[in-house]
């Protein structure tokens, strides 16, 4: 059995995963203490309708509609827009978050299904790798798309850890963090922000269907484990980066499996294992 | 035959039946601030489905639709179980359960036999309306030709209307009154299994023919459009399928046909096109109801 793509290129691909994996467990290590988890749902759905509108877009200019970066932009652009718009919606009469997060999630994934639609009827022919944006396809990973996965995600973790104590203080509790004078709304912000970061990061690999997976599962493994927010981070991203990893490995030997299945069933996994572990079961058996 | 009645009258029926079974359940999960269950169930039924397909060695309807109520069934179970045993938020441990099963539900699908049972990931997110059709038999009325799912979501929609009807009574308590419905039912843990039992079904009767996008859609849109101006639950019922029918319609009619309009051959995905309609409706009403509030 040997990997389609072999030497250097298949260390770059696994490295540019095992990062996107840390960056989403330390995020969602985040975005779970904010309680914020379907959120992460929306934001993976939301960006198909402005990754497909960027392939129309960029193609209709004669530029290659499958160039990492227009997609990543067009991606955030929706992801960012759908997450903005939830606590608006929330605040209808009678429809509240758990209305909100089910309208923005089912409108903007609709969107992207009208869009992906008129993307597949598009005579360029490069829109045959979009569908693959779905659940991710690790094989066909190029090493551009690589090295823009890998600076978005950087980018993501240098931000992350600059403004980690502040982050922190807020994901603790709020209304403390707002009386010390902390920017409770603009950290939230740039909770919102990281996390369309992350999923666009991770859209070619883990795909925007289960993008949610890496953010949601290995932080909430982490945290069965307990110990201090900081503790819980770091643990999330290594439990992220190993899924990822072991998700890229697993679909890159067996040809036919997604990469963005195989990686939430290798997050999922952990978390299972991480259950006996867990602090109220040792509390039981104490 | 007429290419409306072969094509777009099986889809349209398929779409409102489908609305009709999603929507008079999805009343209740939303005032129970439950619609994302309705999206766990309809991502977790995959594996199910698939299972039922490989076990009972054949497309039979009855085992696939089995296997996947038993998993969507399990994944909300399991989901509690975590919650209960974790205390991860609600939307954490669905999350975390939801995910998985859809990822096994995909890898079974793309490794064991995906070809055989026609069915492929990315229909099972936008599904299918677009290939339903009546092959009339020779000889035949057109009902004969009527495809299956058709007459499932009609079977289903009939029997949400009769669950709502039954259990309205324990279901509103149990909504707005928690306390006095355990007092009252005895049993409130046997309303809410009976609820998850009958939306797991009608969101496995409609899933395959409209998606899971739709199926969030239709489960939260009905409730939400009427919300506003509704002044009881079963007010709300009604008003929101009688909004809500008449948009599935244009929106399907819309996605089939508008583009031959501007010239261009290919139909857009048409389960997109009516959630995209359904959701941007929501904050109209909201809005026609405040001008009404403000004038009244």
């Amino acid at each position: 059995m040997t990997l389609p793509t072999t030497g250097i290129n298949t260390i770059a691909v696994l490295a540019g995963c095992a990062l996107f994996g840390a960056l989403a467990g330390a995020v969602g290590t985040f975005v779970l203490a904010r309680r914020r988890a379907l959120v992460a749902d929306v934001a993976g759905h939301a960006t198909l309708p402005g990754v497909a509108l960027a392939f129309l877009v960029a193609e209709a200019l004669g530029l290659d509609g499958r160039t990492p970066w227009i997609l990543f932009l067009g991606g955030a652009a929706t992801a960012l827009l759908a997450a903005a718009l939830v606590p608006p919606l929330a605040r209808l009469r009678r429809v509240g978050p758990d209305g909100a997060t089910a309208l923005a999630l089912a409108g903007f994934f609709g969107l992207g299904a009208v869009l992906l639609s008129i993307v597949q009827s598009h005579p360029s022919g490069a829109q045959g790798g979009l569908r693959t944006l779905l659940f991710g396809n690790a094989a066909a990973i190029t090493l551009g798309e690589v090295g823009a996965l890998a600076a978005v995600a950087f980018a993501a973790l240098a931000a992350l850890l600059l403004l980690f104590k502040a982050l922190a203080i807020v994901a603790f509790d709020d209304d403390f963090a707002r009386t010390t004078g902390l920017p409770v709304r603009a950290l939230d912000l740039a909770l919102v922000l990281l996390l369309v970061a992350t999923v666009v990061a991770g859209m070619q690999v883990a795909g925007i269907v289960l993008v949610v997976a890496l953010v949601i599962t290995p932080a909430a493994a982490s945290r069965l484990l307990g110990g201090r927010l900081s503790t819980v981070a770091r643990r999330a991203a290594l439990i992220g980066a190993l899924a990822a990893s072991l998700g890229v490995v697993a679909s890159l030997l067996g040809e036919r499996i997604p990469t963005g299945a195989a990686m939430t069933l290798a997050a999922a996994a952990l978390f299972l294992a991480a259950i006996p572990f867990s602090r109220s079961a040792r509390a039981e058996a104490a | 035959m007429n290419a409306f009645l072969a094509i777009d009258l099986p889809a349209l029926l398929a779409a409102v039946l489908a609305t009709i079974a999603c929507g008079t359940l999805g009343n209740w999960l939303v005032l129970r601030k439950e619609s994302m269950t309705a999206d766990a169930i309809a991502h977790a039924v995959l594996p199910g489905l698939v299972a039922g397909y490989l076990v009972s060695g054949s497309r039979s309807m009855g085992a696939m639709l089995a296997g996947a109520a038993i998993a969507g069934i399990a994944s909300v179970l399991l989901s509690a179980a975590i919650r209960a045993r974790t205390r991860l938020e609600a939307g954490a441990s669905l999350g975390v359960v939801f995910t998985a099963f859809f990822a096994l539900g995909v890898v079974l699908l793309e490794t064991q036999g995906a070809r055989q049972i026609d069915l492929d990931p990315s229909c099972v997110l936008f599904g299918s309306l677009e290939t339903l059709f009546v092959a009339v038999p020779e000889g035949g009325s057109w009902f004969a030709g009527v495809p299956g799912e058709v007459w499932l979501l009609l079977a289903t929609a009939a029997a949400a209307l009769a669950f709502h009807a039954l259990l309205a009574k324990e279901l509103a308590a149990l909504a707005f009154d928690p306390l006095h419905a355990r007092l009252a039912l005895g049993s409130p843990r046997a309303v809410e299994r009976a609820l998850l039992a009958a939306t797991s079904a009608a969101i496995v009767a409609s899933f395959a023919a409209v998606g899971s996008i739709l199926v969030l859609a239709l489960v939260a849109c009905p409730a939400l459009l009427a919300a506003p101006h509704a002044r009881s639950v079963g007010g709300q019922l009604a008003l929101g399928l009688a909004i809500s029918i008449p948009l599935v319609a244009a929106a399907y009619l819309a996605a089939a046909h508008a583009p031959s309009v501007f010239g261009t051959q290919t139909a857009l995905n048409a389960a997109g096109m009516i959630a995209v309609v359904l959701v941007a409706a929501v904050p109209a009403s909201h809005a026609v109801a405040r001008v009404i509030r403000r004038q009244g």
